[in-house]
C-alpha cells in the first residue's frame, strides 16, 4: 500500500510541476490543482494506513465482523480542510486566468506585456 | 484560560461578516469597518496589557477553542512574542483602514473591500495567536486568499498578471508547507507546537526519531521566506506591491511580511530549538536545526539587502522604490535572526539579537506603512508616482512632505526616530556576533548591513531630491492633497517619532517578546498539555 | 427526475454528518450539484422561469440577477449562523465553538433522537457552501 501511495504522490507531483511550467494559462491552473491533490495523497500516506478494529471504527464494520483498513482520522480532517482551501484557491485561479485572458488577450503567459 | 486571548480574533471576524452584510449601505459599512478596527486596537491593547505587560499580568495566556484540551484541540496562545506582533498589526491595520476610507473610491469600497480587509487582518491575527501547526497553515491561507483578491483589485492587465503569479507561487508554497506539516506529524505524532517542542526535547521518552526534522524545517523555512519575500523568493514582491491599493500594500509590507518572520522565529526558536539532532547538510554541521538556520537565513538576508538596495536605486516609480526597499529591509530583520541562531543558546546574545529583529520589524511596519500610504496620497493628488514627473512637492504640500520626510529619515536611521534604534540594535547584534564568533559569515553579515545602510541613504535621498525638492512640475502644480489622508499620515509620522523618543518601554516589550520566543519550556508550561501524555 | 433524489440524498448526508460520513460541506456540495444539473440541462434562467414561475428580468448584469442575490444572501446567512453558533456556547460560559448534545427519548416513531449543537454549526457551513458555490457557478457561467 505505501509503495503504491509513494508512486502516486511522486507521479502527481511530477505531473503538477510539469503543468505549472507550461506557457498555457489553463494548464498552469490545472497544475495548481494537481499539486494540491498530490499533497493530499501525501498527507494521507504520512498519517499511515492501519488494520482497523471493531472498537476503533464501529461505523465501518461489515457483516461478519470484518473491518477494512483505515487511515489516520487526524490527517483525514487535515485533508478535508486543505481540500476546501484548495477548492477556493483553484476557483479564484480560474477566474483570475479568465480576467488575465480578457485583459491581455492571450492565454500564453510568455506573451504578457507586464 | 482567558477570553481576552480570542477576543481580537472574534472582533475582526465579526466585523468582516457585518461589513459583508452591510454592502448595500456604504456609509454604515464604512462606519462599521472603522469601528471594528478601533475595537480591534482596543481589544489587542487590553489583552496585551492584562495578559502580558501589566503589573499583575501572568505574562502569557492560553485559550482552548471548543473546550478541547491541548494537544487535541486548537490552542490559541498569547505570549510576549504574539503580543508584540499583534500590536504591530493593530497599529498598521487601524491606520490603513482609516486611510482606505478617504482613499479608495466609494464604488470600489462597496466591492467587498471592507470584508476582505478584515479577513486579511483575521488571517494575520490567527497566525500570530495559534499554537497549532496546521491551524497556522489555515490562517496563512485566509490571509493569502484575501491578498490575492487585493492584488487583482483594480482589474488591470498589470494587476491580474501580478495576482496570478502571486497565487501560483503561493499555492506551490502552501503545498510545500503541507508536505512539511505532514512530515512533522508523521515524525513527532503531534501538530500542537508545545507538544512538538516537548516531544523533540525528550525524543526517547516518546519513542520518536527526530532526524527528519532538519529537512522538514528547511521546507518550512522556504515557505516562510516566500511569505516574507526574502531572496531568492522575492520575485512576486514588486509587482504585487505596486498592483494592490496603497493601504493594502501598507498592510502587506507592514504586517503580512512579518507573519513569515514571526513563523520562522516561533517555530525555530520556540519549537525546533529543543531538539538535539546531528546536522550534516552540504558542509553545514551542528547539533540543532538552528545550526542549519543560521548560515542559510544569513545568506538569504545578505542577498535580500543587496537585491533590495540596488533594485530600489534603479526604480523610476515611488511604489517600485519602496517595494524593493522592503525586500532589503526584511534582510535587515533576517540577519539578526540568523545571528541569534548562531549564538550560544545560554548566552545573552541570542535574546539581544531577537529583540533587535523585533524592533526592526516594528520600525519597518511603521515607516513602510507610512511611506506606502504616502505613495497613495501622492498618486491620488498628482495622478502619477513616477519620480520623473514629480518635483517640488515639499513646497506645494509641506505637511504631506513632512510626513514622508520623517518616514525616509526613519528608513535611513536618524536618531531619535524608531529606525535609528532598529538599525542600531541590528548593528549591535552583528558586532557582538562577530566578537563571539569571528567567522567569515559574521563578517559578511556586518559588511552587508553597512552596505545596506549606505544603499538606503542613497535611494531615500534620491526619492526626496527627485520628488520633493526642486521646481514644481506640471503634475504637482495642479495637485490637491486630501486632508483626511494627510491626517492619517501625520498620525503615523508622529508614531514613528514618539516610539523613537519614548523607546525604553518599547525595548522592554521587545525583550519580553524575545524572552518568550526563546523559552520553549515556558511555552510548553503555558499551553498546559493536560490532554494526553506519552506517545 | 434526478434532481429531487440528489436533493434528498444531500439533505440526508447533511443530517447524518454528526456520527457518520457526511456533514455540511458534503451535503452543500451535493445540493449545488443538483442545481448545476438544472443549469446544464436547461439554462441560467430556467430556475426562475421554469421552477419558480417568475418573470426573468432582462438586461441586468449577472451580479444583480435575482437568483445570484439570493445566493449571496444565503452565504451571508450561513456566515451569521456559523459565528452565532460559536458565540452561543460563550453565553453560558463555555469557550468559543464549544459543542454539546442531548439524547431525547420517547419520541414517536424514532424512539430516540440525538440532538447535537454541532448541527447548527453544520447548517451554517451548508448555507455558506451552497451560497458561495452557486454564486461562483452562476456568475462565472453568466460571463
Amino acid at each position: 500500500m505505501s509503495v503504491a501511495l509513494a508512486v502516486a504522490v511522486g507521479g502527481l507531483f511530477a505531473v503538477g510541476t510539469f503543468l505549472l511550467l507550461q506557457r498555457d494559462l489553463v494548464r498552469v491552473v490545472f497544475g495548481v490543482a494537481v499539486v494540491s491533490q498530490a499533497t493530499f495523497v501525501y498527507l494521507i500516506a504520512m498519517g499511515g494506513i492501519d488494520e482497523g478494529t471493531q472498537d476503533l471504527v464501529p461505523v465501518l464494520a461489515v457483516h461478519g465482523g470484518g473491518v477494512p483498513e483505515i487511515a489516520d482520522p487526524v490527517v483525514q480532517a487535515l485533508v478535508l480542510t486543505a481540500i476546501v482551501i484548495s477548492f477556493g484557491t483553484t476557483a479564484l485561479a480560474l477566474v483570475l486566468s479568465y480576467r488575465a485572458y480578457e485583459e491581455n488577450e492571450t492565454m500564453d503567459v510568455t506573451e504578457w506585456t507586464k | 484560560m482567558s477570553r481576552l486571548v480570542i477576543a481580537p480574533l472574534l472582533v475582526v471576524v465579526t466585523t468582516a461578516v457585518l461589513t459583508l452584510a452591510l454592502g448595500r449601505r456604504p456609509r454604515v459599512q464604512r462606519a462599521t469597518s472603522v469601528a471594528g478596527a478601533v475595537g480591534y486596537v482596543g481589544t489587542v491593547s487590553v489583552a496585551v496589557w492584562a495578559l502580558v505587560l501589566g503589573e499583575t499580568a501572568p505574562g502569557a495566556a492560553v485559550y482552548q477553542v471548543g473546550d478541547w484540551p491541548a494537544p487535541f484541540g486548537i490552542t490559541l496562545v498569547l505570549d510576549g512574542l504574539s503580543a508584540f506582533m499583534l500590536t504591530i498589526a493593530a497599529g498598521v491595520g487601524l491606520a490603513s483602514i482609516l486611510f482606505s476610507v478617504r482613499y479608495v473610491t466609494p464604488e470600489n469600497q462597496r466591492v467587498y473591500y471592507h470584508p476582505l480587509f478584515h479577513m486579511l487582518l483575521a488571517g494575520v491575527t490567527g497566525a500570530f495567536l495559534t499554537g497549532d501547526l496546521f491551524n497556522l497553515f489555515v490562517w496563512f491561507e485566509v490571509m493569502l486568499v484575501a491578498s490575492y483578491v487585493f492584488v487583482a483589485f483594480y482589474g488591470t492587465d498589470h494587476a491580474t498578471a501580478a495576482s496570478f503569479r502571486y497565487l501560483v507561487m503561493n499555492v506551490f508554497g502552501s503545498a510545500l508547507m503541507l508536505v512539511a506539516v505532514g512530515g512533522l506529524y508523521a515524525t513527532t505524532g503531534t501538530l500542537n507546537m508545545a507538544d512538538m517542542a516537548r516531544r523533540l526535547a525528550t525524543p526517547d521518552a516518546y519513542g520518536i526519531d527526530p532526524a527528519p526534522v532538519v529537512g522538514l524545517s528547511a521546507l518550512l523555512l522556504a515557505v516562510f521566506a516566500l511569505k516574507a519575500g526574502l531572496v531568492p523568493f522575492q520575485f512576486w514582491v514588486p509587482a504585487a506591491y505596486t498592483a494592490a491599493p496603497a493601504p493594502v500594500t501598507a498592510m502587506l509590507a507592514g504586517v503580512t511580511k512579518k507573519v513569515g518572520i514571526y513563523a520562522i522565529v516561533r517555530l525555530y526558536f520556540t519549537v525546533f530549538a529543543a531538539a538535539t539532532i546531528p546536522v550534516d547538510v552540504a558542509g553545514l554541521t551542528g547539533t540543532s536545526p538552528l545550526d542549519f538556520l543560521a548560515p542559510v537565513l544569513g545568506a538569504m538576508g545578505v542577498a535580500s539587502i543587496l537585491v533590495g538596495g540596488f533594485g530600489a536605486i534603479g526604480r523610476d516609480r515611488l511604489g517600485g522604490v519602496f517595494a524593493y526597499s522592503s525586500i532589503g529591509q526584511v534582510g535587515f530583520i533576517a540577519i539578526p535572526v540568523a545571528i541569534a541562531a548562531a549564538a550560544d543558546p545560554t548566552g545573552a546574545l541570542r535574546g539581544v539579537a531577537i529583540a533587535a529583529a523585533l524592533v526592526f520589524a516594528l520600525h519597518h511596519a511603521l515607516a513602510k506603512g507610512l511611506l506606502f500610504l504616502s505613495v497613495g496620497a501622492v498618486e491620488d493628488a498628482t495622478k502619477t508616482d513616477r519620480l520623473r514627473d514629480l518635483g517640488g512637492l515639499a513646497g506645494h504640500s509641506p505637511v504631506l512632505s513632512g510626513a514622508v520626510f520623517v518616514g525616509l529619515c526613519s528608513l535611513i536611521g536618524l536618531p531619535p526616530l524608531t529606525g535609528f534604534f532598529g538599525k542600531f540594535l541590528a548593528f549591535d547584534a552583528a558586532i557582538r556576533g562577530l566578537a563571539s564568533d569571528s567567522g567569515l559569515l559574521s563578517a559578511l553579515a556586518l559588511v552587508a548591513l553597512l552596505l545596506g545602510a549606505a544603499l538606503t541613504i542613497l535611494y531615500a535621498t534620491r526619492v526626496w531630491v527627485g520628488g520633493f525638492w526642486g521646481r514644481e512640475t506640471a503634475a504637482v502644480e495642479v495637485a490637491s492633497v486630501e486632508s483626511g489622508q494627510v491626517t492619517v499620515l501625520v498620525a503615523l509620522a508622529a508614531a514613528v517619532v514618539l516610539v523613537g523618543v519614548g523607546f525604553d518601554p518599547i525595548y522592554r516589550f521587545a525583550e519580553t517578546a524575545a524572552t518568550a520566543a526563546l523559552d520553549g519550556e515556558a511555552y510548553v508550561d503555558i499551553v498546559g498539555l493536560n490532554g494526553g501524555d506519552g506517545a | 427526475m434526478t434532481v429531487p433524489i440528489v436533493l434528498v440524498v444531500s439533505i440526508s448526508l447533511f443530517l447524518q454528518g454528526h456520527n457518520l460520513p457526511g456533514g455540511g460541506f458534503i451535503g452543500g456540495v451535493l445540493t449545488t450539484a443538483a442545481f448545476v444539473l438544472i443549469y446544464v440541462a436547461y439554462n441560467l434562467d430556467f430556475l426562475e422561469s421554469g421552477v419558480l414561475g417568475r418573470e426573468v428580468e432582462t438586461g441586468t448584469s449577472i451580479f444583480e440577477h435575482r437568483t445570484v442575490t439570493a445566493y449571496r444572501r444565503m452565504l451571508l446567512a450561513g456566515l451569521v449562523v456559523v459565528l452565532g453558533s460559536g458565540f452561543g456556547g460563550m453565553i453560558i460560559g463555555d469557550p468559543f465553538l464549544t459543542q454539546g448534545y442531548v439524547h431525547l427519548d420517547g419520541i414517536p416513531i424514532y424512539h430516540e433522537v440525538e440532538l447535537a449543537s454541532a448541527l447548527v454549526f453544520d447548517l451554517g457551513v451548508y448555507l455558506v457552501v451552497v451560497g458561495s458555490l452557486l454564486t461562483i457557478v452562476s456568475v462565472v457561467s453568466g460571463e
